[in-house]
């Protein structure tokens, strides 16, 4: 394995310092010159005809300065795909959820703008609401979306490798249902933004952005502006985990309200808007049918899906794609069917969460392989490790997995948690849950799916890099600072991390399914080598040697066999300055174009390199008088090739693992029969505390991936997707009950309990 | 519907109790009391309380600290926050099933807030502190136009966020009688989350035992969250009054007084799921009462 | 409505104002005094995102008026570093990967801060009590708890 100086090296990361000291700047703390202050009134209904919004008296209020509706936008339909471009700004003739942006004010102050809601009257006829698939599906529902002809929003079905035959081959075929409730994103951060528009009616916008391109393309598209009368810049991000990708209501209405009032907007939301109407991960009905060999080999997989949306479709197409996809990966199964349908409902709008739909998915596969492992007498760890993925795995759709650690990881993490020992002797009510996952290090869902990085050399030998994927809290901007630094041969001091700004940073597709590293890395490289390439001419001709024979390390190029040749990294930087009188910038980009784009229909191909691989073991224990979960320990053993920042690295995992914990056990939106939310507050909504989260070890199984930035792999995904089936897992190994619709509450385990035992 | 910035209101602070009762007198149902402000300010914030006035007590030196008394007990000022009564050492003493309140009562943050006064009189079925005071036979001292009258904190309830101190008057403080010996209190809440959370149900048992450490001399049980206001489980109580205090009698009155709670399902729990956990809180409360009882005389 | 005049003292320094009486503290400290160290999410107590200390006591500022806060001592995120030198629970915080999006970072920070004031030696669980009310979606906690752990171990060398 290379010896890397940067790489691999926990280095402090480029924000700790500004975040620990309290100076980073989140949207919510910007402040412009003669900034006024944006609020939205929001639908109390979850399904209503807009009859009439009068906003006379709003207007009349002294300090009230514009007001705005869906009717002042231009009425231009955008969507993730081309076609699902099923969303609007804002609603035009009907809610479409609780919670909804239906009039937005610009006021002098908070307090004015507050007051001025008060003072708006929308006149609603309500119309009947759909909160399930089933309803959504049912002959004659209502239409949830007034731009899509279905209540259901996309499908996916394929079929992959010979399914009859895997069915005949099995010893033993077993059926089961899993669901899983409406959870919110839960980042700390509200959605916030600030929006100017200069005179030439340039808009600024500066937002909690995860992928600032999407917002840019989806903005400029419904305001029917060319993108380059837009400019988004990011500040400082509280969180993203997929729930900050698209804009929103208040995105709109604040770039509207500025463009009406020219004035600075800054609308700034309170949580508990963002858990009434802001993203959540769909609801999930799922039914597999999956045959083995007696010896637990998994011979194939029938799975049937259904995702429960929202009024959009948002992603959801990749969410319900996801599903089929990825049940190819982290056990080797020859053949697998699947159907998957998405629908529109009139609960808030769907994004997904950390780890994608690959979590429900893995939790389904997960949860049954433990079921039929107990049926067939085989250990919980050895079936896994039996059906794991291997090296060189060419998967029934067609996914190439060049590299797998889980064989290790599934050994790693056994004997850490105890695996063995476990089975002969345990406290009463205790418990261990195991499981795998697989994350690809982002799919390429489409043509312009690219990273490029810009580095900027600056006179006194510093480096600047701007990169379109974004910083929200994953350490990506301290990544490519070593990357940069570690092809440069210059020390990590020596580079630093520019604004997220779409005037001068390049084209992204954005940040999301661990891609980030993978992609941005690679780009990175490129950036660094082009740098590198224009140093070496000058070096080279200076030195009079060829300059592909260059080396740099240690802030020095010098010639590869004779040492002696060389010259200071700053001298030829100072040379191209001052002497040539020529900036120096790196430029590149990446795109995994050897591999294939995304077939949405038959979901067929070599979609991703660099799949990366987890184990996780949970140790919990469980009251059998009160049905309580208290979790132990967890132990993850993850490939994430090879690692480029360790400490970092840990958190990725650590932080997966906590956030599923708390979709397993604690966390559902709830809804009434009218589709009104009933716990938008995070009283009510249990996100887990410290005390919830047990202790995490991360384990770490270094693999060196062909395609990946220094042989790395995405990372901080799959911890997520191994979790939800390791905690129910631990719960049946605890105390013998099955709970298959989650969150499993202590409630489902005191029922479960009571009827195993007969009261 | 949503949070918002707090409304606009007249602000008072008066430094003394008479102060105090003569706004509330002046100003009437526009006024409220407030104290650590973290249940009131929500209301107002939500906007579903908006009195035109607040009438800060904080000021006001004769409502705080703790102190003890040989021969009355405990005495606990309205204002004391929980994060003092966390900190007491005499608390942690001579009330422990108070201190078990305290310590898993909201967040720190809160906790510095919060004040004791403010949980009884915001009268929330499940004030965490209400079912260890009723145990402990706790009373209530309150302030009005005319004097000073005393509740027992059991009678001080009226219905949800409803208690029986009327808008003239203010809670001045706790009165904890001396605890006789072989006695102890223990409190069991059980949340949905480990910490920062409401009790799903919060059982308080009192026991004083015998010279032979064993009978049960007196007993009381008080069970949070499970019906309009705390209650006690007289019937619970019966069961243990007079007998040997095993495991068995103890999941005995547990049943009884997972009959006498009238809990509602809402978003936290079921009615059935409240009502059984009565049953394990109230077994789990009373013997450990018992231990405390059993471990203190063994000193 | 009657503005009062209030003295805060924030983080050793005095700011004489005249607030409304409905400003809370985190209001008064991120709008008027532009401390936004301090963050705002839930506005009821329930994140921890606006946690400061008062005369030594982590408070949800959220949920203190700030006429309340005066002549009271406010030790805010801003307030831990002396100049360039952070506060050991800062530096434990950076290295350990306490820190990711940073958004409960301050919060989170301070109510450490809060507990080490009291006990100086912490076990893990005091930690996580300590922190309890201070959610954080990214870290999962693990590394919070044994930053602050290491930074009371630093702290008493």
């Amino acid at each position: 394995m290379a010896e890397y100086s940067v790489v691999g090296k926990p280095v402090e990361r480029t924000d700790g310092r500004i975040k620990a000291t309290g100076a980073a700047k989140y949207a919510a703390d910007l402040i412009a010159p003669g900034m006024l202050y944006g609020k939205l009134l929001r639908s109390p209904l979850a399904h209503a005809k807009i009859l009439n919004i009068d906003t006379r008296k709003a207007k009349a209020l002294k300090g009230v300065k514009a007001i705005v509706t869906g009717k002042d936008f231009p009425g231009i339909p955008y969507g993730t795909r081309p076609d699902t471009r099923d969303q609007l700004p804002m609603p035009v003739t009907k809610v479409h959820h609780f919670g909804e942006g239906v009039v937005a004010v610009a006021a002098v102050d908070e307090d004015r703008a507050e007051e001025a809601l008060d003072l708006i009257k929308v006149d609603y006829e309500e119309l009947p609401v759909i909160l399930t698939a089933e309803d959504a599906m049912a002959p004659g529902a209502p239409l949830v979306n007034e731009l899509s002809k279905s209540n259901i929003a996309y499908f996916s079905d394929f079929l992959f490798g010979d399914i009859e035959k895997g069915f005949k081959e099995a010893d033993y075929i077993r059926e089961e249902t899993f669901s899983s409730q409406r959870v919110t994103v839960g980042f700390i951060e509200p959605h916030a933004c600030l929006a100017e528009v200069d005179p030439t009616g340039r808009v600024l916008l500066q937002g909690s952005k995860q992928s600032p391109y999407i917002t840019w393309r989806h903005m400029c598209r419904a305001l029917d502006i060319p993108v380059s009368k837009m400019r988004i810049v990011n500040p400082f991000v509280g969180g993203g985990f997929s729930g900050k990708h698209d804009p929103f209501d208040i995105d709109f209405a604040t770039v509207k309200l500025a463009q009406m009032t020219g004035r600075p907007v800054k609308t700034v939301l309170n949580y508990d808007e963002v858990l009434a109407a802001y993203r959540q991960r769909n609801a999930m009905n799922a039914k597999l049918k999956m045959g083995l060999k007696k010896n637990g080999q998994i011979t194939a997989l029938r799975t049937e899906c259904v995702l429960e949306g929202g009024p959009i479709a948002g992603i959801g197409p990749f969410n319900i794609y996801y599903f089929g996809a990825f049940q190819n990966v982290p056990y080797k199964i020859p053949a697998i069917e699947y159907h998957g349908k998405l629908t529109y409902s009139n609960r808030a709008p769907c994004g997904t969460v950390r780890g994608q739909e690959i979590v429900l998915a893995q939790y389904c596969l997960d949860s049954m392989l433990s079921i039929v492992a107990e049926d067939l007498g085989v250990d919980q760890v050895d079936i896994r490790y039996m059906n794991a993925v291997t090296s060189n795995w060419h998967a029934a759709n067609g996914l190439i997995i060049d590299v797998s650690g889980l064989p290790e990881c599934i050994e790693k993490c056994g004997k850490r948690i105890g695996w063995k020992e476990s089975r002969t002797s345990r406290p009463k009510g205790r418990g261990i849950g195991y499981s795998c996952a697989s994350h690809p290090s982002g799919v390429r869902l489409g043509g312009h799916f690219g990273s490029s990085v810009m580095l900027k050399l600056l006179e006194d030998g510093n480096v600047v890099v701007t990169h379109g994927g974004t910083e929200i809290g994953q350490g990506s901007n301290t990544i490519f600072c070593q990357m940069t630094a570690e092809v440069l041969g210059i020390p990590f001091e020596s580079v630093i991390q520019g604004v997220s700004d779409s005037d001068t940073t390049i084209f992204d597709s954005g940040m999301f399914g661990d891609r980030c590293t993978y992609w941005n890395g690679n780009a990175t490289i490129a950036a660094a080598k082009d740098l590198k390439r224009q140093l070496a001419e000058i070096a080279g001709a200076e030195l009079k040697v060829n300059p592909e024979e260059l080396e740099f390390k240690n802030s020095m190029i010098f010639h590869k066999e004779r040492a002696d040749v060389k010259m200071d990294f700053l001298t030829a930087v100072r040379r191209a300055y001052y002497e040539k009188g020529s900036p120096l910038y790196g430029r590149g980009y990446w795109a995994a174009t050897d591999i294939d784009i995304v077939d949405w229909k038959t979901g067929r191909g070599n979609l991703a390199h660099g799949l990366d691989f987890i184990a996780t073991g949970v140790m919990v224990d469980v009251d059998r008088e009160t049905g309580r979960v208290t979790l132990i320990k967890g132990i993850s053993a993850d490939d994430a090739g090879q690692p480029i920042h360790p400490v970092m690295l840990d958190g990725q995992v650590n932080g997966g693992s906590a956030h599923m914990t708390g979709h397993a056990l604690l966390e559902d939106c709830l809804y009434d029969e009218k589709g009104r939310v009933l716990n938008h507050t995070w009283r009510d909504y249990k996100q887990p505390t410290a005390l919830d989260t047990p202790e995490y070890i991360v384990e770490h199984v270094h693999t060196h991936d062909p395609y990946g930035p220094f042989g790395a792999k995405g990372a901080g995904e799959a911890s997520s997707c191994s979790s939800l089936a390791a905690i129910a897992n631990g719960i049946y190994d605890a105390v013998g009950v099955r709970i298959k619709d989650l969150p499993i509450t202590p409630e489902k385990i005191l029922a479960a309990l009571k009827k195993k035992e007969g009261k | 519907m949503f949070i918002r910035r707090l409304p606009k209101f007249e602000h008072h602070a008066p430094a003394s109790v008479a102060g105090a009762l003569g706004l509330l007198k002046k100003y009437g149902n526009k006024a409220r009391v407030f104290a650590g402000g973290t249940d009131l300010l929500l209301a107002m914030k939500k906007r579903a309380l908006t009195p035109e006035h607040l009438i800060n007590v904080k000021n006001i030196k004769a409502l705080k600290g703790i102190s003890y008394n040989d021969k009355k007990g405990l005495k606990i000022g309205a204002l004391v926050t929980c994060a003092e009564l966390e900190e007491s050492p005499l608390i942690k003493e001579k009330a422990p099933a108070l201190w078990d309140a305290v310590c898993v009562m909201a967040s720190p943050q809160v906790r510095t807030l919060a004040t004791i006064g403010g949980n009884l009189c915001s009268a929330v079925p499940s004030a965490d502190t209400a079912p260890p005071l009723i145990a402990m036979g706790a009373q209530a001292v309150l302030s009005g136009p005319k004097g000073e009258r005393t509740v027992l904190v059991e009678k001080l309830f009226k219905g949800p966020a409803e208690s029986k101190v009327a808008r003239n008057e203010i809670l001045t403080h706790i009165q904890i009688p001396k605890q006789p010996e072989r006695s102890c209190a223990a409190y069991l809440k059980l949340m949905r989350r480990a910490a920062m959370d409401l009790a799903l149900v919060g059982v308080a048992a009192y026991v004083c035992l015998d010279k032979d450490n064993r009978t049960c001399k007196e007993v009381r049980i008080a069970l949070g969250a499970v019906a309009p206001t705390p209650i006690r489980a007289p019937m619970a109580e019966q069961t243990l009054a007079g007998n040997e205090i095993t495991e068995a009698l103890a999941e005995q009155a547990g049943k009884v007084a997972g009959t006498v709670c009238s809990p509602i399902t809402d978003l936290r729990a079921s009615l059935g799921y409240r009502c059984d956990m009565v049953e394990v809180l109230t077994k789990r409360a009373v013997i450990e009462a018992c231990s405390r009882v059993k471990n203190s005389t063994k000193r | 409505m009657r503005k009062v005049e209030i003295t805060l003292r924030v983080n050793g320094e005095e700011y004489d104002l005249e607030i409304e009486p409905h400003r809370t503290l985190v209001e008064v400290l991120r709008e008027t005094l532009g401390f936004t160290g301090t963050k705002k999410s839930c506005n009821e107590g329930e994140c921890g995102a606006c946690t400061v200390i008062m005369d030594g006591k982590p408070v949800a500022s959220c949920l203190v008026l700030a006429l309340d806060a005066h002549g009271k001592e406010i030790l805010t995120i801003e307030g831990l570093a002396q100049g360039e030198n952070l506060h050991p629970l800062q530096v434990a915080f950076v290295r350990q990967g306490g820190i990711q999006c940073g958004f409960c970072t301050p919060g989170m920070i301070m109510s450490a801060k809060a507990l080490l004031e009291k006990n100086p030696k912490p076990t893990a669980m005091d930690v996580r009590k300590a922190i309890s009310g201070n959610l954080c979606r990214c870290t999962g906690y693990q590394q919070i708890v044994d930053a602050v752990i290491t930074a009371a171990q630093e702290i008493a060398k």
